[in-house]
């Protein structure tokens, strides 16, 4: 017993078109929701990258010259170890940090190809047990021979990793909200049309229409929904990825110079905002054919 | 083609609906159901329909053990099972043609299919001429021969009517019972509920009375009865 594409269609589109007006406001609700949660997405991925350097407790990071003989890069590894303010320290060579300097500049592509592997400084990265010995230290390593520079604003990463935090926590709470009123928009646009069809609905399980039969053009009618709300987002995430990539460009802002977006970052919040809205418009479609639609 | 084994039904906070019935309708039989209103007439006729399922007893129709048949297989169960009602249930915002269609697509059958059989039906219930009006265009008779049409468009085993001249002036009435004892000259079981003395009367058939949800009498070639 196929169920004919022709006829699943035509019903889907003419109850959307009947619920014009609700089912945009579930469209838009969902579009704007999931915009939120692919915004959110976007800077926590975007602050990541910025701070890759720094992942782990790292405070203190020794630079050295790209071609700094190893017997220099030792004498300041023996030091490091004979000091009780450091933690623990790690060494990253030149083809691990050419790899992470490829993806901190991903915004600027002529620097990018302006610079080589052999010109990038291999690096100590710091853990301290006190994060404010960090400038003392830092100025003890500067002028050591093979050591090119040293950074240790931790206190600033530190800053911006707790601002993206909290921005992550409000926006996604928000979108939560957002992301239940549009399920139960959906639900209810449902539910009216299923009131609106009820003539239909009786003579259909009168004739002996199958469930399903009768369950999909208001299921399809939620998920499309859903999709066109979560389609919506999506180009506003692309759209979101390009403003915060002009505004790091633009304004110049050091800081934030490595807050890069890859493709695949936008890729994966991409399908995790569709994926949403087909979640968000098959469950509120669901409940309202599961409560309303019994035989 | 229907048999009711001992079937009870009741429903909260009421007497009986139906008390222990028997019943057994062989193919092609024509049956009416009498009562006064309350006297369990619906009720069986939604059990028959599997649209309710009774407290104890069994109940077959077409074949099928209704009590053992799965949710899932109800719609296919209905699929030979043609039903009538007094409000005659029409879309009112489909024409006469589309109306029964409706009936055929929604059980998947091709537009083909349908532009064959739709035609053929209405014409076999004089209707042919007025397959493009819709419902609120079509006098209370026409309107009970189209939902004729769409309840035999599948050639059901069994009909089921609910007064079905309920809301019918005397003589379109009889246009309708000569078109069901057609359609149950064809093979067609037909059980009707009614009320109406004059055609149960003049069509003597096998008659049941059920009063207070159990069965009065069981006659056939019956007439309404004496002090219903």
């Amino acid at each position: 017993m196929a169920i004919s594409v022709e006829y699943v269609v035509k019903e889907t589109a003419g109850n959307l078109w009947r619920n014009r007006l609700m089912s945009l406001a579930a469209v838009l609700t969902v579009a704007v929701s999931l915009s939120l949660v692919g915004a959110a997405l976007l800077i926590k991925q975007g602050v990541s990258t910025a701070t890759s350097q720094w992942q782990g407790g790292v405070q203190l990071l020794i630079f050295f010259n790209p071609n700094a003989p190893t017997s220099e890069k030792r004498s300041v590894a023996v030091q490091l170890k004979q000091m009780a303010e450091v933690k623990s320290f790690f060494y990253v060579d030149r083809a691990a940090s050419y790899q992470e300097f490829k993806r901190l500049m991903a915004n600027e592509p002529d620097l990018l190809n302006a610079v080589t592997e052999k010109q990038i400084p291999p690096s100590y990265r710091v853990v301290l047990k006190d994060p404010a010995e960090a400038p003392a230290l830092g100025k003890i390593f500067a002028g050591q021979p093979g050591v090119k520079t040293t950074e240790y604003n931790f206190g600033a990463i530190k800053t911006m990793l707790d601002l993206s935090s909290i921005a992550q926590a409000v926006i996604i709470a928000l979108a939560l909200v957002l992301l239940l009123s549009a399920t139960v928009l959906i639900f209810n646009v449902i539910r009216v049309g299923i009131f609106a069809r009820r003539r239909e609905v009786s003579v259909m399980k009168l004739v002996g229409a199958t469930n399903w039969f009768i369950r999909i053009p208001f299921m399809l009618e939620g998920l499309t929904q859903g999709l066109i709300g979560a389609v919506v987002a999506a180009a506003g995430v692309l759209g979101l990825q390009s403003l915060f990539n002009y505004a790091i460009s633009h304004f110049g802002v050091k800081l934030l110079s490595g807050f890069v977006i890859t493709s695949s970052d936008v890729i994966f919040t991409e399908i995790f905002v569709l994926a949403v809205g087909i979640v968000v418009g098959a469950g509120g479609s669901m409940i309202a054919v599961r409560r309303y639609l019994e035989v | 083609m229907i048999r009711l084994e001992g079937v009870s039904k009741s429903y909260k906070a009421g007497p009986l609906a139906l008390n222990d019935i028997n019943i057994d309708v062989e193919r092609g039989e024509f049956v009416f159901l009498v009562g006064s209103s309350g006297s369990g007439k619906s009720t069986l006729l939604r059990l028959l329909l599997r649209e309710e399922r009774p407290d104890t007893g069994r109940i077959w129709v077409a074949g099928k053990d209704l009590g053992q048949l799965a949710p899932w297989k109800v719609p296919y169960f209905r699929r030979n099972i043609g039903v009538i009602f007094q409000d005659f249930r029409l879309l009112p915002n489909r024409t006469a043609f589309e109306n029964v269609a409706f009936a055929l697509e929604v059980i998947g059958k091709s537009k083909k299919t349908i532009s064959v059989q739709v035609p053929q039906i209405l014409d076999l219930v004089g209707l042919s001429d007025k397959m493009g009006r819709l419902p609120s265009e079509l006098s209370g008779g026409e309107q009970q021969r189209v939902a004729i049409a769409r309840a035999f468009v599948n050639r059901p085993l069994v009909l089921l009517a609910d007064e079905p001249t309920g809301n019918l002036d005397p003589e379109t009435t009889w246009g309708v019972m000569r078109l069901l004892e057609r359609i149950n000259r064809t093979g067609t079981t037909v059980v009707m509920a009614t009320h109406d003395v004059g055609i149960v009367d003049s069509m003597r058939r096998r008659v049941i009375e059920l009063d207070h949800g159990t069965i009065q009498r069981d006659q056939s070639r019956g007439i309404y009865g004496i002090g219903v």
